[in-house]
């Protein structure tokens, strides 16, 4: 097939955009309808992406492909997802401060676990050996392939999160993150409803860094950083953390501005790229979560469904 | 002490409970039969505490409580709210940021009985609810509200309903409504109910029985029929 139309930069910036949207719709489902403020998402994301990596690395498979990415894959999220379920029972019952520090803290973890355990990550020095669990020809195309696989499970994770919004189980977690002791004296067992939830996002988390892992074919402690986590979190706010597809609309106007329009098309000097624009990135993003949260707390979206009700109740 | 109406529904032993180490309720016993069981008492004597105990919201620190012949002190709320105890609280008894509807199925996730059933049921105690359905919770009045978590309450097909002050802060219209629909409640669907109260006359209306409270301590258990304002004013420590 021929891609010589399509920019390579493109792809690798349409990638990354793609699996921010995937993180921030779980986050959705945790903080945008659970109320549980995970400031983690990068410990889980990473965590998925290093367990994939060495299992995928390490183990001479007798296997051929695709069986050793689908199982370190698989091996990634479980991990992923057994990690949230620990730091879920450990988070459930606690304040908003005790969230935040506890989810902080788990990223840091993950972090100081990948650049310590030099055997099995490679440390600093990073670890490589990743693969696509195909090859269709040329680098674009297989990258291209991949990114048009992790929409399709991008698109998954949203079609599952519409349907919990529909389903008795959105507004279960809804009233949890209203008003959990109500939600406990109904006879809802809010503790394991959260903790599962943890699990299960955090296992999603997971898998999509095993994704991007693929897509970078080099593990390095520097992907983990607090940026991957910022990324979802501005991007969930700007779009409105209560819609389904705040998640989508928030992430495109900011990490999608930002990493594709302004790192790839804009004509700015080759040295801001390593430099200044990683800063600035940073700092317009906490410009712009500060100026959301002051003028449109609910986001770009907003709640239609109470902006519809306030609008008929005023007869506009 | 009075006698309780039929089989207790509901006993409790001795139970103290309180909040971070200070204790509230200390050490009360008493049954509640299929009857509205009024707790009256001044602000502070204990009555949100005791109901929010009841419901198993609040760890006990002594005694214990047998619902239907079971010990459920241990119990986590679920599991409580499973076996047929409703509890509606005095304060933030919605779900904000759901429907009336949505409020009312959330109510209505556990149980036997169809939702459309009991659905049913909810409008025909509270018509209002029907009209109201799509509205936000966050958005009704005071008395709205209050049917709401009343009327969520009912969805879960409750054996005993554990009512704190439901009429507090509300128009005397409201007031009036909520006492002719705790009696209906009570008379036409068989439901017990513990009732805390404020408003002690209207409450004698209703009530089978009362308890009067005085700082965490049963001060009286009496019929509400013998109840004298003598009595009510000590209990008061007025």
């Amino acid at each position: 097939m021929n891609l010589d139309w399509l920019d390579a930069f493109l792809v690798s910036g349409l990638f990354f955009v793609v699996m921010i949207i995937g993180l921030a719709l779980l986050l959705h489902i945790q903080l945008g309808l659970a109320r549980i403020a995970n400031f983690g998402v990068v410990g889980f994301w990473g965590i998925g992406m290093y367990s994939f990596g060495v299992l995928f690395v390490k183990v001479d498979w007798p296997f051929g492909d695709p069986w050793p990415f689908l199982i370190s894959a698989a091996f990634g999220s479980v991990v992923a997802g057994l990690s949230g379920l620990l730091v879920g029972w450990l988070i459930a019952d606690l304040d908003e401060d005790g969230v935040l520090v506890g989810t902080l803290g788990f990223a840091t973890a993950v972090w100081i676990l990948a650049t310590t355990e030099q055997d099995l990550t490679g440390g600093a020095l990073g670890m490589g050996g990743l693969r696509f669990p195909y090859d269709i020809g040329t680098v674009k195309a297989n990258e291209t392939l991949w990114l048009v696989l992790l929409i399709i499970v991008v698109a998954l994770i949203l079609y599952y999160v519409h349907r919990v919004h529909r389903a008795p189980y959105g507004r279960l977690l809804t009233a949890i993150g209203d008003n959990e002791p109500l939600a406990r004296s109904l006879g809802k067992a809010t503790f394991r409803t959260k903790i599962w939830l943890f699990a299960f996002a955090s296992a999603g988390m997971g898998l999509l860094g095993a994704m991007y892992g693929v897509m970078e074919r080099f593990l390095e402690t520097a992907n983990i950083g607090i940026d991957i986590t910022l990324a979802a979190i501005v991007g969930l706010i700007l779009g409105g953390t209560a819609r389904v597809w705040g998640a989508v609309i928030g992430v495109a106007i900011s990490v999608g501005v930002f990493d594709i329009l302004v790192q790839s098309y804009l004509p700015l000097p080759r040295d801001w790229y390593s430099q200044a624009i990683p800063v600035l990135r940073e700092a317009i993003f906490g410009a712009v979560l500060i100026i959301v949260l002051l003028f449109r707390p609910l986001g770009v979206l907003g709640d239609m469904r109470r902006d519809k009700l306030m609008r008929s109740m005023h007869g506009d | 002490m009075s006698e309780t109406p039929g089989t207790p529904m509901l006993k409790a032993e001795a139970i103290r409970s309180g909040y971070h180490g200070v204790t509230v309720i200390k050490g009360l016993d008493f049954e509640v039969g299929n009857e509205v069981f009024a707790v009256l008492g001044a602000n502070g004597a204990g009555k949100t505490t005791l109901l929010a105990t009841l419901a198993r919201l609040i760890p006990l620190m002594g005694g214990r409580i047998q619902f239907r012949g079971e010990d459920v002190s241990d119990l986590p709320p679920y599991e409580t709210a499973g076996r047929g105890i409703g509890y509606v609280p005095q304060e933030k008894g919605v779900f904000a940021e759901l429907t009336v509807l949505e409020n009312l199925t959330v109510g209505g996730m556990i149980g036997e009985r169809s939702q459309d059933e009991r659905m049913a049921e909810v409008f025909e105690l509270f018509p209002d609810l029907e009209t109201l359905q799509t509205q936000t919770a966050g958005t009704l009045s005071g008395g709205e509200s209050r049917m709401v978590a009343a009327g969520r309450a009912m969805m879960q097909d409750p054996i005993l309903l554990l009512l704190d002050e439901p009429t507090a802060g509300l128009s005397p219209l409201y007031v009036d409504m909520f006492f002719e629909k705790i009696t209906e409640i009570h008379e036409t669907r068989g439901v017990g109910i513990v009732l805390a109260e404020q408003n002690a006359t209207k409450a004698l209306e209703v009530a089978d029985r009362v308890m009067v409270l005085s700082l965490g301590e049963a001060f009286l258990i009496e019929a509400a029929t013998e109840l004298t304002t003598k009595q009510l004013k000590e209990g008061y420590r007025i």
